[in-house]
């Protein structure tokens, strides 16, 4: 078949609400349409089906809700707000406002946040607000200290700068340390892969090439009726990353599908339930609404590099079929893999909008305006000169070997006013690391040689690393110093807080 | 079988634990353990069943260690939870998994009571008895 004809538009929209109006319009979930494509084949599934549906369901950060609260007697012009002691964004009207999922409670830290606000309003629950301002003529208040729950409102509308990514590269740790991420816990050495995304089921998967989706777009969103707005912010479609802005009124909403959600050690975020229905305008849209989780590759990232999303490495390349197989081969090792999103949901969304759809509740839409299918999303640069690590770091470098009396190395260290030792062996390889205090107990102890008492697993720095980076990795691992090494794990210097600090002049830099 | 020892005071420092592996020979596995001056509280876990573990309970009780049974370590709170899988791949035990349908399930035999999993839950639908 040609280009043409898999293109020859097979039903319009329009025809296809006339079928729901009627209740005898084909619906398929995109499982269900995965299924009858492999069985009958696209050229059968395409004249049969009018509508697939889509479903997703996972944290997406970038959401939030803008509302008004009404104007109390007296009014006031609030300039700070809070609901439940999580602040929101009130550069806007008197008593207008914008929560976002992620801001954090002023009093629980990671443990509350934004997205629970949300699932709280949404639950019907009471809301603790807070606001103060500076007080006008025309807004005499200063402070407002009430409850509220969603019905007060005047709107509360759910409005999502960036959500349903179409996909997104799974998360490991190649260090020697747990980390705590937004893709949540990463075990040491490999330990697991932690994968978001629904593949198969997600929107923008099911059609890539943006035929049917755009502005205007009905969709189901938090288990009410949204609408796609925009492209969502870095929008990145050429590589495979589409998202979408969209919005949505949160009175009609169902907590069910908008879930406030902590990430240990990292923050929290909102679980967003999206599904978008997929008009089966043509066999092109047939096939890309049939495409499979073996089909949908993504980056395994290695975490533990403290770089920027796309500059973490590679470890390697997987479907989401592998990923929810729930083990995946690293290095010759079995790396158990599990997901952030959840599929079930997924599923659940797709099932439910199949059925509104069914019942002549949910009526398709055409695009008003349709998204960028070509874009690429660009990284910040920096144009002022940062501080490295290089910048900072002493190259002149006193090191010991593991051989060395403990006594000789305190004399060394007390002769040149050091506090840190980095230990090598012949090749000038790390090996350790002995500080001052490690000697004094030592000595005091009894002990003879270096090797006995120094510290094996060596916190470092590289030279071409941020010093912000490598400051904040002294402090959460309570230390004064770090040997900078090379790629081969060789010492090539040494920084310590009082390099840095010297460094920095007026809370700033100089180079 | 999962116990959670408690050592009063007067024999939070003794070496009751000890002998009873050493006289029953039966390899209990240490848990978790809390021990400090005034009070002890440990959960091990014995793998013995019938008149062994019956035994094994009755000794402890003759120490003066109360042995309480654990029939539950993990509570899952399955109206919050989402199925979303954060917590499989952290688990060291493999305790909890998928169901064919992509319900959590899980396995308290291969649960350890490590609490990785409470941390990773981003909806705090677990908890730890």
């Amino acid at each position: 078949m040609s280009e043409n004809e898999k293109t020859e538009t097979i039903r319009s929209v329009e025809e296809i609400n006339e079928k729901i109006r009627r209740g005898d319009a084909v619906v398929l979930t995109a499982e269900e349409m995965i299924k009858l494509v492999e069985s009958s084949g696209v050229e059968v599934a395409a004249k049969e089906v009018d509508v697939v549906t889509s479903g997703t369901f996972g944290a997406m950060c970038s959401s939030g809700v803008f509302l008004n609260f009404g104007h109390s007697d007296p009014p006031i012009r609030m300039t700070q707000c809070w609901l439940n002691d999580v602040p929101i964004y009130k550069g806007l009207a008197a008593v207008d406002g914008y929560l976002g999922a992620t801001a954090l409670s002023e009093t629980l830290g990671l443990e509350y946040g934004g997205g629970h606000v949300i699932e709280d309003l949404v639950s019907g629950k009471e809301i603790e607000l807070r606001a103060e301002s500076y007080g006008t003529d025309c807004y005499p208040r200063r402070h407002i200290e009430t409850v509220i729950t969603i019905d007060d409102l005047n709107q509360a509308v759910l409005l999502n700068p960036r959500n349903c990514y179409q996909r997104y590269d799974a998360a490991t740790n190649s260090t020697d340390r747990v980390l705590y991420t937004y893709m949540g816990t990463l075990l040491p050495n490999y330990g697991n892969i932690s994968f978001s995304g629904a593949g198969q089921l997600n929107p923008l998967c099911k059609d890539p090439n943006y035929e049917t989706l755009g502005i205007g777009t009905r969709i189901f969103l938090g288990g009410g009726t949204g609408y796609i707005i925009g492209e969502g912010t870095q929008h990145s479609p050429s590589g495979g990353f589409g998202s979408l802005m969209v919005k949505g009124d949160l009175k009609q909403m169902n907590a069910r599908y908008l879930r406030g959600s902590a990430f240990y050690r990292y923050g929290v975020s909102l679980y967003v339930g999206v599904g978008i229905p997929i008009p089966i305008i043509n066999q092109k849209v047939a096939s890309t609404a049939a495409v499979r989780d073996e089909d949908i590759f993504v980056s395994i990232r290695d975490y533990g590099v403290p770089s920027r999303p796309d500059l973490r490495p590679v470890v390697k390349k997987v479907s989401y079929s592998e990923l929810r197989s729930g083990r995946v081969e690293i290095k010759g090792k079995d790396v158990p893999s599990s997901s952030l999103s959840s599929y079930k949901m997924a599923e659940e969304i797709s099932e439910v909008l199949k059925k509104r759809i069914q019942e002549g509740s949910f009526f398709l839409t055409s695009p008003v305006e349709n998204l960028p299918s070509q874009r690429v999303v660009k990284p910040l640069v920096i144009k002022r000169k940062e501080l490295r690590v290089s910048d900072v770091m002493r190259t002149k470098v006193i090191t010991a070997n593991p051989d060395d009396d403990v006594k000789e190395v305190a004399k060394k260290l007390v002769e040149k006013g050091i506090d840190h030792l980095p230990v090598v062996d012949e090749t000038k390889t790390l090996i350790g690391i002995v500080t001052s205090w490690d000697l004094a107990r030592a000595l005091a102890s009894g002990k003879g040689r270096l090797a006995e008492i120094m510290t094996k697993r060596v916190i470092t720095a590289l030279q071409n690393e941020s010093v912000d980076v490598v400051a904040r990795r002294m402090a959460k691992h309570n230390i004064s110093g770090v040997p900078v090494v090379d790629e081969e794990n060789r010492v090539a210097g040494i920084v310590t807080t009082d390099d840095i600090s010297k460094k920095l002049v007026g809370g700033r830099t100089t180079i | 079988m999962r116990v959670k020892l408690v050592y009063s005071p007067e024999v939070v420092e003794k070496s009751v634990l000890a002998e009873v592996i050493l006289k029953t020979g039966v390899p209990i596995n240490i848990l978790e353990a809390k021990v400090n001056a005034q009070k002890g509280e440990l959960v091990i876990s014995i793998p013995a069943t019938g008149k062994t573990l019956e035994k094994i309970l009755g000794m402890f009780k003759d120490a003066g260690v109360t042995a309480q049974k654990f029939t539950k370590i993990l509570q899952i709170d399955y109206d919050k939870c989402t199925s979303c899988g954060a917590c499989i791949s952290p688990c060291p035990t493999k305790a909890l998994r998928f169901k064919p349908d992509w319900t959590l399930e899980f396995d308290e035999e291969k649960c350890v009571a490590c609490r990785t999993c409470v941390t990773a839950c981003p909806v705090r639908a677990i908890t730890v008895l």
